[in-house]
């Protein structure tokens, strides 16, 4: 129960901060609420960190730099965020954005790109992708 | 209309990418660590890339509310949510949850129109739509037993 909650409040929290993005850019600009909802981020997280001390970042050195650059990516999907939720709505926006996202972690997952474990595609996966594609036409048209 | 749906399937296949890149370093560094480290590059990678196309104009901040700056702790709950939604209930069904209450709340925002977004007004063919999308979740996620990747450092993906 407590489980749910917490996942609950999670995917709130994802939208609103999508919403609020979007309402930051409309006054001080896209690029500029990137960088300052992350800087926020970044500073309270590393305050966290310092605070937590498990020491485990130590171990940051044995991660391959490659995965080590996932967040740059963060310019990126912030700014396609913002700009799409202020031309489709936010609805459309996290349901195109949930599809391309599933999509791809189900092509990598089958791959076994990037030294992810690999795993069969089954038919659940693609009556799943169907119905997500199907529901974004209803939206839509 | 193409290229906002383009834009928001960009974004979703970064995410993914991201999810992936993010949970090797969590594997080994912890949530924190992974969660500062992604934070800190966005902001790196949104200030260079801001400074490119916009120059000093970057740093005019114009209407600035005070709120704006505290809201990137948004994403810091985004992170502990997950991590325990995911510790107490798996991946696999903690992330199906996550998936549909982002639907179900962005359903609910785009119907309000709160934060002065443009109101989409609620139809009874949107409903269904939504509902369509959760199941396609379910289904994609439950069926087949098939463990996802852990999300955890989605919260400062996503944002």
């Amino acid at each position: 129960m407590r489980g749910s909650l917490f996942a609950f409040l999670g995917g709130a929290f994802i939208t609103l901060q999508g919403v609020a993005n979007s309402r930051i850019s409309q006054d001080i600009g896209t690029w500029q609420a990137a960088t300052i909802t992350q800087l926020t981020g970044f500073i309270m997280a590393l305050l966290i960190l310092i605070f937590v001390r498990d020491g485990k970042w130590q171990k940051l050195k044995q991660v391959k730099p490659l995965y080590l650059t996932g967040g740059a990516f963060g310019a990126v999907i912030i700014f396609s965020n913002i700009t799409a939720i202020h031309r489709i709505g936010v609805t459309l926006t996290i349901s195109a954005l949930l599809i391309a996202q599933l999509s791809l972690t189900f092509i990598i997952d089958s791959k076994g790109w990037f030294g992810v474990a690999k795993m069969k595609m089954r038919l659940p996966q693609f009556i799943g992708i169907g119905m997500m594609i199907a529901g974004v036409v209803i939206l839509r048209f | 209309m193409i290229a906002g749906l383009l834009l928001a399937l960009i974004a979703g296949s970064l995410v993914s990418l991201q999810n992936i890149f993010n949970s090797k370093v969590n594997e080994r560094a912890g949530s924190w660590a992974t969660t500062t480290i992604v934070l800190g590059l966005g902001f790196l990678a949104s200030l260079t890339i801001g400074l490119i196309f916009e120059g000093k104009h970057l740093f005019i901040l114009q209407n600035m509310q005070p709120w704006y700056w505290i809201s990137g702790l948004i994403g810091v709950g985004v992170v502990v949510c997950l991590v325990q939604g995911i510790r107490l209930l798996g991946p696999t069904y903690a992330i199906s949850i996550v998936l549909t209450s982002q639907l179900g709340f962005a359903l609910l925002w785009d119907s309000l129109g709160w934060l002065g977004l443009e109101k989409v007004p609620f139809t009874f063919k949107q409903l269904i739509g939504v509902l369509v999308i959760v199941g396609g979740i379910i289904v994609f996620k439950i069926g087949g037993r098939r463990e996802s990747q852990t999300l955890i450092s989605r919260a400062t993906s996503i944002t």
